[in-house]
């Protein structure tokens, strides 16, 4: 059972570092917009790949 | 007559019989009303875009607006203008702009891929919910007005929004909200993980170093989560404590606080227990319910903006022999302006030259013209209809009436006393009681067996925290809330709901609420028996192309129209012309019979009557009447049988008022009412113990809509209208306004359930864990499963039917 002294620490450092990430996410404004991407992909468009940029 | 059975394929208007238009769409002939709707179509279609019309959640009812012309927009591409509307980095230009007469996900679609066709433009997002377009485009191959004018071609009306607008509040808070729901959300799960452990362990036994360990690993993850997730509802409770009116979210921050604390001090001291994970998940379901709610919220549209779409952008300025087209922003008291037939008036004014009749619709709820001449003083926001006038501005900006009238109602909205709710005043009388008995128990248990009585009070706290009331009222509404938001019904303020629920009375605004706003012929008397019906239709359309007269729009047909000579308006009075070496007149009875007058044979009341002359004789009149709503009848009686009376309140003159009241059946209507008069019958109605609940759209409402205890608006009222709303109806049908109130009573009922439940299980659960005979995991468990069972209620609201 000893190994959970490091399993749990380390699972916790990655959970540190996934709020970290999507802090940062919707601190850029990743998350802005939480009703079109829903339906967005419905759309798919043929005329340009999509614009990857924000 | 004009009420065909087919229906436009681009605007779903009725086609008129006379129009035989097709549109080719891919493969079959589709129907259309108009030339107008021809072209659209067909550019859509050429563009490869058909399926917007498959996507489109309903018909775009702003079709039919001229598209403006492209010099409009090139005052946006001065310097200037340019450094208020955009930022540019890199070679690449941002812009935001407001897409005014959006109305679904559809839109969007089209909107974004209209741009990025255009060369030059490197993305252009659409959020359909702000309707705010974000465009980047290379400056050095793209004006900014092309991007403007192809909306506007489009059929929408852009507006460009300076950059700080573009980072709202709503933004920031839904920023911070949706980062306390992840720290509580990811909390939670962890936290659950490790009281797997810790339970096992209580029944298999487990290693004390382990249970210390997870314990304080537990207390880590906990932290953040109460610190930081949960620290609206202490900030919240701190209000309460220091106002002396304890809310909900302090028996919610003493529950989390107590807990913690506890918890805390049973890690760090080997206590018999810690209730991190009822903490946890605390704190995760309620930070959840206020995430809901907030995004409810803010589905009203920004008020501001809102606001400023009823002006037009920009305005000719005149100084000498020059004219300027500048931005309306820039306008000043003294300014000289040229407004032409068909515009927005920029600002309040006073007219200096020429003479027309204006459409104050938005102001004054009047929809019959206004006739002004020089010395008259016009306002912002209302139209000009047939003349060109140059004023003298007075007043600009948020000095104007409509700026007033906006001020206005939002001291209305600010002045409602503050509701409190029946949960809220149980809750803080529970809470009170709540400390009272654990205080009790502890100096109780404190004589009888002082080593289990901080165990038995902690219990006891834990038990009966009230988090399956608090969470009671909340999780319904959120529930509601969003079920209401996928049937197009939008609220915006919290309370709406539960007023809804005790409305006795319904008030209705007739144009534009009851009727659309839109007048059409009823239906044709030819006098001269020479003459067809077909033929009187054509003579009147082809005499009213030259006005701009909102009843002139009844007359729009496609048919080819005969040729007009000396084509005149004359304000106030109707249209002039010589078809065919032959004078006809149309307009008012006077003016159509060269001054004879005419018996026609019906009631003043009934419509509004045109008349067709030639030679001093009346040929035909023709009944005018805006067109009801959809599904009025349905609705009243629907609201009857759920024992609402419904009256009709309206700025109109008596004769229509009366004739639609007697042919809904309402038998309570006033007519000729100015906004405070409304405000007065409503205010009257409340101080007879009545509840009002207020239907009604455009500008002049809205006061009136705050003053009523709940206010419903349909969306395409003026925008203004919308947001001071509680309640907003998307789509053309007034149906919904039944949903609206089947759905506050349902609402209400599962929050009475929900506090029922809440209430019996607390006063089962106090007497057993104050006896000593619920230790703390249990009662852990207890709490967790009453507030579980309290949002399961709430959810079933998000099956409404």
């Amino acid at each position: 059972m000893s190994i959970l002294y490091v399993l749990i620490p380390l699972a916790l450092l990655l959970l540190g570092g996934a709020v970290w990430v999507f802090f940062w996410a919707v601190s850029s404004g990743q998350f802005d917009d939480l009703d079109t991407p829903a339906v967005r992909i419905i759309m798919d468009d043929d005329s340009k790949p999509d614009d990857s940029e924000r | 007559m004009t009420t065909g059975t087919e229906t436009c394929f681009h605007c779903a208007l009725p086609i008129p019989a006379d129009c035989h238009l097709t549109v080719d769409m891919e493969g079959r002939q589709q129907p259309v009303c108009c030339p107008g709707c021809k072209a659209v179509a067909e550019l859509i279609r050429d563009s490869g875009m058909s399926r917007y019309y498959a996507l489109r959640e309903a018909p775009d009812p702003g079709v039919g607006r001229p598209p403006d012309e492209t010099a409009e927009w090139l005052v946006f591409d001065n310097d200037d203008m340019l450094a208020a509307f955009t930022e540019t980095s890199d070679g690449v230009a941002e812009a935001t702009v407001y897409a005014g007469g959006m109305y679904c996900s559809a839109c969007s679609w089209l909107i974004e891929t209209t741009l990025s066709k255009l060369a030059g433009v490197v993305s252009a997002e659409v959020n359909p919910v702000t309707h705010r377009l974000r465009v980047r485009w290379r400056p050095d191959g793209l004006r900014f007005s092309d991007i403007l004018a192809t909306l506007a071609d489009l059929g929408y009306q852009p507006q460009p929004l300076a950059p700080e607008n573009t980072t709202r509040p709503e933004l920031v808070e839904q920023r911070a909200a949706l980062k306390r729901l992840l720290v509580a959300s990811l909390g939670m799960m962890q936290v659950m993980m490790f009281a797997v452990g810790l339970y096992a362990g209580d029944f298999q036994g487990i290693d004390a170093e382990m249970q210390r360990f997870l314990r304080l690993v537990s207390f880590f993850v906990t932290t953040p989560v109460v610190f930081y997730a949960a620290r609206p509802f202490f900030k919240s409770a701190w209000r309460g404590i220091r106002t002396r009116k304890p809310g909900m979210d302090l028996p919610v921050s003493i529950a989390v606080g107590s807990a913690y604390a506890a918890s805390v001090y049973a890690t760090f001291t080997n206590g018999p227990a810690v209730w991190f994970d009822s903490v946890t998940m605390f704190v995760f379901f309620l930070t959840l319910g206020r995430f809901l709610e907030m995004r409810a919220r803010h589905r009203s549209i920004d008020r501001t903006v809102a606001l400023s779409s009823l002006l037009p952008n920009t305005a000719t300025r005149v100084s000498g022999d020059s004219k300027f087209i500048v931005p309306v922003s820039q306008l000043q008291a003294g300014d000289r302006v040229l407004v032409r037939a068909g515009d927005g008036i920029p600002a309040d004014g006073v007219i200096v030259h020429g003479q027309t009749s204006v459409d104050e619709t938005m102001l004054t709820g009047e929809a019959r013209p206004q006739t002004k001449s020089v010395g008259d003083a016009v306002a912002a926001g209302s139209v000009n209809i047939d003349g060109l006038i140059e004023l003298s501005v007075t007043r600009t900006g948020s000095d104007t009436t409509l700026g007033t009238i906006s001020r206005l109602s939002e001291r209305a909205r600010y002045a409602r006393p503050a509701f409190v709710t029946l949960a809220d005043r149980i809750a803080s009388y529970i809470v009170i009681a709540l400390l009272v008995i654990a205080a009790i128990v502890a100096t109780a248990w404190y004589f009888v067996a002082p080593e289990r009585a901080f165990v038995i009070t902690l219990s006891v706290l834990v038990v009966t925290c009230p988090c399956a009331l608090a969470l009671a009222t909340p999780a319904a509404f959120a529930a509601a809330g969003s079920r209401l938001s996928q049937l197009r019904l939008l609220v915006t303020n919290g309370n709406a709901i539960e007023a809804l629920s005790r409305a006795t009375v319904v008030m209705f605004d007739k144009t534009g609420t009851l009727t659309r706003g839109l007048p059409r012929i009823q239906s044709v008397v030819v006098l001269d028996e020479s003459m067809t019906e077909y033929d009187c239709r054509l003579i009147a359309a082809a005499l009213e192309t030259a006005s701009s007269h909102p009843l002139a729009r009844a007359f729009a047909t496609s048919a080819s129209l005969p040729r007009v000579s000396q084509q005149h308006v004359e304000v106030g009075q109707g249209v002039s012309g010589i078809i065919d070496g032959r004078r006809w007149r149309l307009g008012s009875a006077n003016f159509a019979g060269g001054g004879a007058g005419i018996d026609t044979g019906t009631p003043d009341s009934v419509a509004t009557n045109v008349f067709l002359g030639s030679d001093d004789n009346v040929v035909a009149w023709f009944d005018v009447e805006d067109e009801l709503r959809p599904g009025v009848a349905a609705t009243l009686e629907s609201l009857d049988r759920m024992g609402l009376r419904a009256a009709l309140v309206s700025g109109d003159k008596q004769g229509p008022v009366e004739d639609l009241a007697t042919r809904l059946g309402i038998a309570d209507f006033h007519f000729e009412c100015t906004p405070q008069r409304k405000l007065q019958i409503i205010e009257a109605a409340q101080r007879e113990g009545e509840r009002v609940v207020m239907v009604g759209d455009g500008i002049n409402d809205a006061p009136v809509l705050s003053g009523a205890d709940t206010s419903v608006a349909p969306a395409h009222g003026a925008m203004l209208a919308q947001t001071s709303a509680d309640v907003i109806m998307l789509g053309d049908s007034l149906e919904p306004l039944t949903t609206v109130f089947q759905m506050s009573a349902k609402t209400m009922r599962i929050v009475r359930q929900n506090l029922a439940w809440a209430i019996v299980y607390n006063a089962l659960a106090l007497p057993l864990a104050a006896a000593g005979l619920v230790p703390p995991w249990l009662a852990a468990i207890g709490m967790s499963a009453s507030s579980l069972i309290v949002v399961l209620n709430a959810l079933r609201l998000s099956r409404f039917e």
